[in-house]
């Protein structure tokens, strides 16, 4: 709806609007940016100063996973953490898919009895904080021996990532219309078939962006590694401590392994940007 | 080719009764439209037919047995959806097959038969497209194909033409009833249009409020209708209303109206003294000149014309209000203000109906 | 109450990335002072385009919009003085119905009783009086776009634009919420214009309808000269429920006589109808020319059922279909290949496969020319008039 010739001084306001919050937003992501090329002495000067020279050893340190220090030379075991992260995060969102889309299928379209108040049992979970379980978890854990285990955390994660792949991938399915999934049974074939050949496909964006979210959601998580996970299991949120040393916090790496951390998440959302906004927006399946 | 048999079939959905103890009959071969206002009560129907739903109680029997718990790809029946229902990753090609292709045909075989239907519903040119690439008359088609490919025992139609333009449908009113002789399948059709339903069924069930208020063919429901909604539903302008309550006069029964006393004509004796409801088709209303002789003066505040007649809506000496149809040649001596007219009122073309329960009255046997 | 003109109205949208599209085409009009206008034509045409723009929601890429001689085409809507009906109803959530409806009368502050007396007359006119304290959301579509309609009507605002008014309305309410709002219109000299798909309900509301296509204006005139003079094929083919029948033709001379030859959808000669009067003179004396491509177009209902006429004797037609709609019946004819849709007052007992005799009255017969679909003629009898 455009009203008349759109007035200049609106227009401009407008992108000085945009221009303040978008430099509001990425002003951190940036100063990190700028952090993993500078020496801790150029962190820590003041006036902070955008002019130094680069320098790329944080990234080495991080990367060939020696860290030289005043106080001596330290293991950096951040590589391991990224492959933790990779691991837990993949494994997680896998698990979640394979019990969600059903899941999410059988809420959609079927009427059961406290089917409502098991949905959204399920989906509160996304609510309750970390914190309250993490340390009663913590006891269980040591009892059945899933301390510091992939197949503990990866349970665990499901907290995280099942009741965001149900609430969104059954928003999908709910926006579907039965007809194409009816029409399908009566030409002729069986229910399981009708849900691998046309369910699924046709809510291949919405899974897409459910796992897209969950994997992200994963990947940031700090709580349950950080109390449920030793050294050799830690993914990168935890093992960014590492470098609050004895001989001082080194910023420098700090920034660089988060520069790091970040790159996957970020360049599988940009990738799938398209269906992120599709599948956040619930979808729309005309039959 | 299947009978079809729906007996005394009720469905609920929370506190809501949808269907109520609802019996239809189709033989193979016959075309039975179920025809209603808007509610969920005729998608229902057919869905059970299908069997994608479970009725509450009654019996849903295909040539012969008991189609109870029976899914729906076990119960040869083809149906075609009004918002087409098409696989959207398919072409129209796979679309039409997937039945076939359920029933594990040879790929020749399939081919063959798909491009047979496809030419009878003029969509062969297409049949490399995906729906999003066919306009709505061509997903329709489609739509139907895929349901008739197979010459399935029982054909669902679920107001098939709704989502289509005006002029299309028309065209299709005029196509199916032949395309659907050529098939002998038992088909069930469903429609809230009235003229589709009297141009294609050969029995019509009209459902109101989850019952089935008369199943007949095309004459009994227009001329005789069952109930005052069975007589709402069919016509257009919709049928005129009038209160009103029959006395005794001179050995007859006679109506008081519009200020004027009217004769019924005989045989309508059982509705004196009861609280009726007088029907008159707006086409059996008689227009006169001026000072018609034993008509009424009424005042005509517009004309609206519809496709080959006009419509003059007429207000009585009590405010009273009357639509009257005539043939389009007359519209122009009516022009654009007030104007008073007379009409007159066919004794023989009156529908009495008891007020209370609806039900029509009707004339006794001579 | 008011004028209205469009000169030279002109709207192209530019989408980013993509082609711009002209969707009006230099519509020019007049509407008169409490004239009804029907804006008709299938989606995409630009009626709702050039209603947005008479609006105001839309600004003119080019062209002129005149109110009572006053320009228009500039001011911001709240400015023109003019009451809309909205395609999506657009209702106020908050508000009751009668709150809603009575909205534009509580800002022009006027005393609650009028406000309450308009409410119920224009709600009993719609047949929505016994819900008006109910809420937008717990109300049907039907309901709610009659809502969206009082609340247009209320105003009896100079100018009213209405877009597709009745598109959701329950068929049984149709006829009569026709008359009673054309009644009104007339009566309260609202001058107004409405868009519509739908062609009946286009001829039944409207004094004057500008038939659209793709952006142009195809024809304006009254209903009775759309369907009996229809200035090109397209408008012949769209207005009318069943439309005109078209066939192919070619005019030829045999036995010192001109001839009209129908040809079938093959393309193959089927009957001929024999020309009189001027139609059968010279082409430079306005007859028609051998070879070149025709179109004939008759009304369903002028098709004669088992009679004869002159110029089409002993046609017989083969009923291919019978549909008995209670007031009339519409008859699939199959005449030598070509097939026609006649229609007749009340029941006609024929049979499916039946042979009939049918005739087309030479006045009943309209010539257009194949190539540019413009109309010629309209009647082929001795006192034949050019289109």
């Amino acid at each position: 709806m455009s009203m008349r010739k759109t007035n200049p001084i609106a227009r401009a306001l407008r992108a000085l609007a945009l221009l303040l919050v978008g430099l509001f937003f990425l002003f951190p992501i940036f100063w990190v940016l700028l952090m993993s090329f500078q020496t801790n002495q150029d962190i820590l000067r003041i006036p902070p100063s955008l002019f130094f020279s680069p320098t790329l050893e944080n990234f080495y340190a991080i990367i060939s996973g020696k860290l030289v220090t005043s106080a001596g030379t330290l293991e950096v075991p951040f590589m391991g953490n990224l492959l933790n992260s990779v691991i837990l995060s993949t494994a997680s969102v896998a698990v979640s898919l394979l019990f969600g889309v059903p899941a999410a299928y059988a809420f959609a379209r079927f009427r059961f009895r406290l089917g409502e108040d098991i949905a959204f049992t399920l989906l509160s979970f996304r609510f309750a904080p970390p914190l309250l379980v993490v340390l009663p978890l913590a006891l269980y854990f040591q009892d059945l021996g899933l301390n510091n285990s992939y197949l503990g955390l990866v349970w665990v994660y499901q907290l995280i990532s099942l009741p965001l792949i149900l609430w969104i991938v059954r928003g999908y399915f709910e926006d579907m219309s039965p007809d194409i999934e009816h029409a399908f049974r009566i030409d002729g074939h069986s229910w399981f078939a009708t849900f691998m050949k046309v369910s699924i496909p046709l809510a291949r964006p919405g899974i897409a962006a459910a796992a897209l979210l969950a994997f992200i959601f994963c990947w940031n998580n700090f709580i349950f590694a950080l109390i449920l996970a030793s050294a050799d299991k830690q993914p990168v949120t935890v093992g960014a401590l590492a470098f609050v040393t004895a001989s001082g916090i080194q910023y420098g790496q700090i920034a660089a392994s988060i520069v790091l951390s970040i790159i996957p998440t970020l360049a599988l959302a940009l990738y799938a940007q398209r269906y992120l906004v599709e599948g956040l927006s619930l979808g729309a399946v005309k039959g | 080719m299947s009978d079809l048999i729906l007996d005394r079939i009720s469905k609920s959905y929370g506190k809501t009764q949808v269907l109520s103890e609802a019996s239809i009959e189709v033989k193979a071969g016959e075309t039975v439209v179920v025809c209603g206002p808007s509610g969920a009560g005729k998608t229902v129907l057919l869905r059970l037919v299908a069997g994608v739903v479970e009725p509450d109680t009654g019996d849903i029997r295909i040539a012969g047995r008991s189609v109870l718990n029976v899914g729906p790809e076990r119960r040869d029946v083809g149906m075609a959806f009004q918002n087409f229902a098409l696989y959207p990753h398919l072409t129209a090609f796979e679309n039409i097959a997937s039945p076939l292709r359920a029933r594990g045909l040879e790929a020749g075989e399939i081919k063959k038969r798909v491009d047979e239907i496809s030419k009878l519903l003029r969509i062969e040119h297409v049949l490399g497209h995906t729906p999003r690439e066919l306009s709505n008359g061509q997903k329709q088609r489609t739509s139907l194909a895929r349901s008739l490919v197979r010459g399935p025992g029982v054909l669902l139609l679920d107001d098939p033409l709704r989502n289509v333009d005006a002029k299309l449908r028309y065209e299709m009113r005029l196509e199916l009833p032949r395309l659907l002789r050529n098939f002998g399948s038992a088909v069930l059709y469903v429609t809230q249009d009235y003229k589709e339903a009297m141009a294609l069924a050969d029995r019509i069930a009209v459902l109101r409020a989850g019952r089935i208020e008369q199943l007949a063919p095309a004459s009994a429901i227009y001329d005789a209708p069952e109930s005052i909604e069975v007589a709402r539903l069919f016509g257009d302008p919709t049928i005129n209303l009038y209160p009103i309550r029959p006395e005794a006069e001179g050995g007859a029964a006679v109506v008081r109206l519009f200020g004027q006393t009217w004769r019924l004509p005989r045989g309508r004796e059982a509705a004196i003294d009861r609280d009726c409801m007088l029907g008159l088709r707006p086409e059996d209303v008689r227009i006169g000149g001026d000072g018609h002789p034993g008509g009424v003066a009424f005042e005509l505040e517009a004309v609206t014309p519809l496709n080959v007649r006009g419509v003059l809506y007429l207000r009585g000496p009590a405010g009273e209000e009357l639509l009257a149809t005539v043939p389009e040649r007359d519209i122009g001596q009516f022009g654009r203000g007030h104007r008073r007219i007379w009409i007159d009122l066919p004794a023989e073309k009156l529908h009495l109906f008891d007020r209370q329960s609806g039900a029509r009255i009707a004339p006794a046997a001579a | 109450m008011a004028t209205l003109s469009l000169d030279k109205l002109t709207k192209v949208y530019r989408p980013r990335g993509r082609e711009p599209v002209l969707a009006v085409d230099h519509v020019s009009l007049e509407v008169g002072d409490g004239e009804i206008v029907g804006l008709l034509g299938s989606s995409g045409c630009g009626k709702t385009s050039t209603l947005r723009m008479i609006a105001g929601f839309e600004e003119a890429t080019e062209g002129k919009i005149r109110s009572n001689g006053r320009e228009i085409q500039d001011l911001p809507p709240s400015q023109r003085d003019v009451a809309m009906a909205f395609e999506g109803y657009a209702l106020y959530p908050p508000l009751r119905l009668r709150d809603n409806i009575g909205f534009a009368l509580l800002r022009e502050r006027r005393p609650r009783s009028e406000i309450d007396q308009r409410v119920a007359e224009v709600a009993g006119l719609l047949e929505i009086e016994d819900i008006l304290d109910r809420y937008p959301s717990s109300i049907s579509a039907g309901q709610q776009q009659r809502t969206s309609l009082a609340r247009a009507l209320i105003r009896r605002a100079p100018l009213s634009l209405l877009d597709e008014p009745m598109s959701q309305l329950e068929p049984q309410l149709r006829a009569i919420l026709r008359a009673r709002i054309k009644d009104y219109l007339i009566q309260n000299r609202m001058t107004t214009i409405f868009v519509t798909h739908d062609q009946t309900e286009a001829i039944a509301l409207a004094d004057r309808i500008a038939v659209m296509e793709k952006g142009v204006l195809e024809q304006y005139a009254p209903p009775v000269d759309l369907k009996e003079r229809p200035a090109n094929l397209f408008v012949a083919s769209f207005i009318g429920e069943p439309p005109m029948n078209i066939v192919d033709a070619i005019a030829l001379e045999e036995g010192g006589r001109r001839w009209l030859q129908i040809l079938d959808g093959a393309g193959n000669p089927a009957f001929r109808v024999a020309l009189a009067g001027q139609a059968s003179a010279l082409p430079a004396h306005g007859g028609l020319e051998p070879g070149v491509k025709y179109a004939l177009g008759i009304r369903p209902h002028r098709l004669r059922i088992g009679a004869t006429s002159a110029g089409t004797e002993g046609l017989t037609a083969r009923v291919f279909s019978r549909q008995w709609l209670g007031d009339q019946t519409h008859l699939g004819l199959e005449v030598a290949g070509c097939s026609f849709v006649a229609v007749a007052d009340g029941l006609v007992p024929v049979q499916v496969g039946e042979q009939i005799a049918v005739a087309l009255p030479l006045a009943a017969l309209h010539l257009f020319d194949r190539a540019s679909g413009t109309a010629l003629r309209h009647g082929l009898d001795a006192e034949t008039r050019a289109a």
